[in-house]
């Protein structure tokens, strides 16, 4: 099969492009897609908007990124803040800054650092997330979950002078998976093989299968082992 | 005939699986989505499954995941219709549905001609709920005909066939799920088959 060069697509400044199949998107400054979107490459700067889908094998975006259809991306890096009306499947994501997807969101690999909001189920093989806001999620899947607040305690003084009431921490109503190490946790039920509950937590049950390592600070309603 | 269902945890005792694993089956789509209900129980929001489908396609994963990728896998157990075609006399030959439903319904087909998987899914249909004894052969050619009509236009996405009947006249109806649906009194609900647990059995037949 004959295969068609696709072209590129440069946007420098303010403009708006429409959809469509592209071999490289570079955008820098602030650009308006007008439809779906896909791109091998997929790099942007400032401020981009996707009015339909993103599909993008590597992705990287500085800046802020508002993807109203759902994001398919191969190995993706943000740093600021990415948004998505609809599902986000990724082979690998890192995001430094915000994240917010109003669906589902999967990915092999997922490094989250800073404040993150996602409205459906959050499934993940290997799941970091370093808080320096809140994080929140409906569902949590994964193999394997560590959840830890930043240490520079310079941001979190400045985020709570702008909003007193957030204090960095992961909120979800149920968080399974098999290894599962958590702090600075609020979730109604947690569910593993093993888990590690450690300070600042607030779990309402919990359920390992083989192991389960609390330490003294931490807020358990109730333990249960389950299995064999 | 509604469907059993079987709760997450259950379903992970049974099976000896771990919830990581059954996440990241849902991630490579192994697991379709539409087989996660979510329902409310007295601990909260809980998931289940189709009992059936759920337990066929875990012991298919499981039987299969040291040969196949995830991703061959996969492409294996996709949900849509598989691209798999008969010829009448080999489906005749191997026995798939009975003489009878070949008889009555494709009588004025050649022995050559080829059926696709859809056809074959309402030939299958048809038999099995002859062969269950809850439909007569003049109903048999309603329910070919609302197949036949109706179901190309859910393109795919899941569905369930529903069979009713109301002092005696009986009518067919397909429906996407998930969906509930509640009857006058008087309507007895004769059958409900879901349309993909068809496809998987059927593709299990023919293999």
């Amino acid at each position: 099969m004959e295969s068609t060069v696709k072209p590129n697509l440069l946007i420098s400044g303010v403009s708006d492009a429409g959809g469509g199949d592209y071999e490289k998107v570079k955008i820098d400054g602030v650009g308006t897609i007008k439809g779906s979107i896909a791109a091998v490459n997929f790099d942007t700067n400032g401020m981009t908007k996707v009015l339909g889908d993103l599909r993008a094998n590597i992705m990287d975006c500085d800046g802020m990124i508002k993807v109203d259809g759902h994001l398919t991306a191969g190995k993706s890096v943000v740093d600021g803040t990415l948004k998505v009306k609809g599902s986000l499947k990724a082979e690998s994501l890192a995001v430094n800054g915000f994240l917010r997807i109003d669906g589902d969101c999967e990915s092999e690999v997922l490094d989250l650092e800073g404040s993150f909001e996602v409205q459906g189920l959050l499934n993940a093989g290997r799941l970091n997330a370093v808080l320096q806001w809140k994080g929140e999620a409906r569902e949590i899947g994964v193999e394997f979950i560590k959840v830890r607040r930043t240490s520079k305690a310079s941001w979190n003084k400045l985020w709570r002078w702008i909003m007193p009431k957030a204090v960095p921490g992961l909120k979800a109503s149920v968080i399974e998976g098999d290894d599962i190490d958590l702090e600075y946790t609020e979730a109604d039920i947690v569910r593993g093989n093993r888990i590690r509950i450690g300070k600042g937590c607030k779990i309402g049950l919990v359920e390992y299968r083989t192991e389960l390592n609390a330490v003294s600070g931490a807020k358990i309603g109730k333990e249960v082992k389950t299995g064999d | 005939m509604e469907q059993e269902l079987i709760s997450k945890k259950e379903l992970l005792d049974e099976k000896g699986i771990s919830y990581g694993q059954l996440y990241r089956w849902k991630r490579k789509q192994l697991i379709p989505e539409e087989w996660f209900i979510r329902k409310s129980t007295f601990t909260g929001q809980e998931t289940f499954f189709p009992k059936d489908l759920i337990l066929t396609r875990i012991d298919k994963i499981m039987n299969m995941k040291d040969d196949l990728s995830l991703d061959e896998l996969a492409d294996k157990l996709s949900p849509l219709l598989p691209a798999f075609e008969l010829r009448k006399a080999d489906l005749f030959k191997r026995n798939i549905v009975s003489h009878v439903v070949l008889e009555r319904f494709a009588s004025e087909d050649k022995e050559s001609v080829v059926y696709t998987y859809e056809k074959l899914l309402y030939f299958y249909i048809v038999d099995k709920l002859l062969q269950a004894g809850e439909m007569s052969l003049e109903e048999g050619d309603k329910l070919l005909q609302t197949m036949k009509d109706h179901y190309p236009k859910f393109e795919g996405k899941p569905c369930e066939l529903l069979f009713m009947r109301k002092m005696g006249v009986s009518s067919f109806a397909l429906l996407s799920v998930p969906a509930e649906i509640y009857f006058e009194t008087g309507v007895k609900l004769i059958a409900r088959l879901s349309m993909a647990e068809s496809i998987e059995h059927l593709k299990g037949k023919l293999e």
